[in-house]
């Protein structure tokens, strides 16, 4: 797993601008709903699960939302690109256990999205006024390394499926994109009309959101979604492998690893 | 093997296939385009399911982790590899799904990089390399991890002469890994104690 994961690191390095260009984008994109809580002032702390404004609240909705993609989106990502250079059948021959490769995959985005999350709560916090003065930060730990846990099933079960239908392009930037606005991402589910409460209530990124704004702005109260997002993980994780190695048998029964 | 066979649909891709390989033995397989050669040696480095029939590494069915530990293989190589890093990287990455130890995956790539003289494709991004140079890395990680079995399609193809006569002398040196060289070109059966022949 770890060869597969600084395998990734050797390619991300050897696109340097590439990467800083991604950092600088988290910083812009920042800035954007900077601007928009600026222009859109007066939600109370009370509608924002205690944020002090709008921009404290969509801060942390966009540090989650890139570990939510990096779990989810880039590791299917990832199994793409794979299947188009060619290097996943050549993966496959080598002793490595499915669960490793999948894991491999998803190790890398996952801590350059760590990387990105904390680079949104440092800008919020050193230039742009957001305060965590009171903020759990064993809790936001706590509550992040479950979020990654609970989502990386969904990722791995993401990546089965483009292992099967190989273009899932749009599956996947869906299944990403609702995560994050079910979720309450970039504003509070309360605004969702009524027949998507039920769902928004149970999607796993809804109880990363809580969990971290609680820990962030209230302190505490942040350990009920911390064991949802855990329980979430116990099951999902076994059941995405399951669903990965079934894929790659797949693939290897209709002939399919080495087509894109 | 025993009745290994592969079929795509309709198509009998692999007609039923009984062979035994013993330790130091080297295999060639003839046979026309779409004749099934690589069709066998996907069954056997277990990135294809055969459809009918069992085969076996050692005492481990193909397929299996086990099996895949095993055997090292070069097939569809001009592809399959990470063409953004040097050779050297390239081949230290797959060292270290065959090692458990970093320092042991460093010593035997560079053992091979000196044994197959691949210095200079070592310290070259794969993207800078001619076909001929990647096929000579596809070969040396084939050989990482001290395999039983080399699987090898068409291994010879896009390599000079002196790359060619490396490549044999290397499997020479080795004289309990067995072999299985999928190729057209004469001079490969030649290096080879025994000759298939598939869709005569």
């Amino acid at each position: 797993m770890a060869a597969i994961v600084l395998r990734d690191y050797a390619v991300t390095r050897s696109y340097r601008y590439a990467l800083v260009f991604d950092f600088a984008l988290a910083v812009v994109d920042l800035c954007v709903y900077y601007y928009i809580s600026k222009a859109l002032p007066g939600a109370s702390a009370a509608d924002l699960d205690g944020a002090p404004s709008y921009f404290a609240f969509v801060t942390v909705g966009l540090a989650v939302t890139v570990v939510i993609s990096s779990a989810s989106a880039q590791l299917a990502q990832r199994v793409r690109e794979e299947q188009l250079t060619g290097t996943l059948e050549a993966l496959v021959t080598q002793p490595v256990k499915a669960s490793e490769l999948a894991f491999g995959l998803g190790g890398l985005p996952f801590l350059l999205a760590l990387v990105r999350a904390a680079i949104y709560l440092t800008v919020a916090t050193a230039l742009l006024g957001v305060s965590f003065a009171g903020a759990d930060w064993v809790g936001f730990t706590v509550v992040m390394m479950a979020t990654g846990a609970a989502l990386l099933g969904l990722g791995i079960a993401l990546g089965a499926v483009v292992l099967v239908i190989k273009r899932a392009t749009v599956v996947v930037t869906l299944a990403s994109f609702a995560l994050g606005l079910l979720g309450g991402a970039f504003f509070p589910v309360e605004v969702l009309p009524d027949w998507l409460q039920p769902i928004a209530a149970i999607v796993p990124t809804r109880f990363a959101f809580d969990g971290l704004r609680a820990a962030l702005f209230t302190g505490g109260g942040w350990e009920d979604d911390a064991a949802a997002l855990a329980a979430i993980a116990v099951v999902g994780l076994p059941l995405a492998l399951w669903l990965f190695r079934r894929a790659l048998d797949h693939c290897r029964r209709t002939g399919s690893l080495v087509q894109y | 093997m025993r009745g290994l066979t592969r079929r795509f649909g309709d198509l009998e891709a692999l007609p039923p296939l009984d062979l035994a390989l013993d330790p130091g033995e080297r295999l060639a397989l003839r046979g026309p385009n779409g004749s099934g050669k690589t069709t066998l040696l996907r069954c056997l480095a277990g990135t294809l399911i055969p459809s009918g029939g069992e085969a076996w590494i050692g005492s481990h069915r193909a397929g299996t982790l086990a099996a895949r530990e095993l055997l090292g293989a070069s097939l569809a190589a001009e592809r399959s590899f990470y063409l953004r890093l040097t050779g050297r990287t390239n081949l230290l990455l797959f060292a270290r799904m065959r090692h458990s130890s970093a320092g042991e995956a460093r010593r035997q790539t560079e053992e091979l990089i000196e044994e197959l003289s691949l210095e200079e494709i070592a310290a070259r991004r794969l993207d800078a390399c001619s076909t001929g140079m990647v096929q000579q890395v596809a070969f040396a990680r084939a050989l990482l991890g001290d395999p039983i079995l080399l699987l090898l399609d068409e291994p010879t193809r896009s390599l000079d002469r002196e790359a060619i006569d490396r490549l044999w002398a290397a499997l020479d040196r080795r004289p309990r890994l067995a072999a299985i060289v999928a190729s057209h070109r004469p001079d490969d059966a030649d290096n080879c104690g025994r000759r298939l022949e598939l869709g005569a």
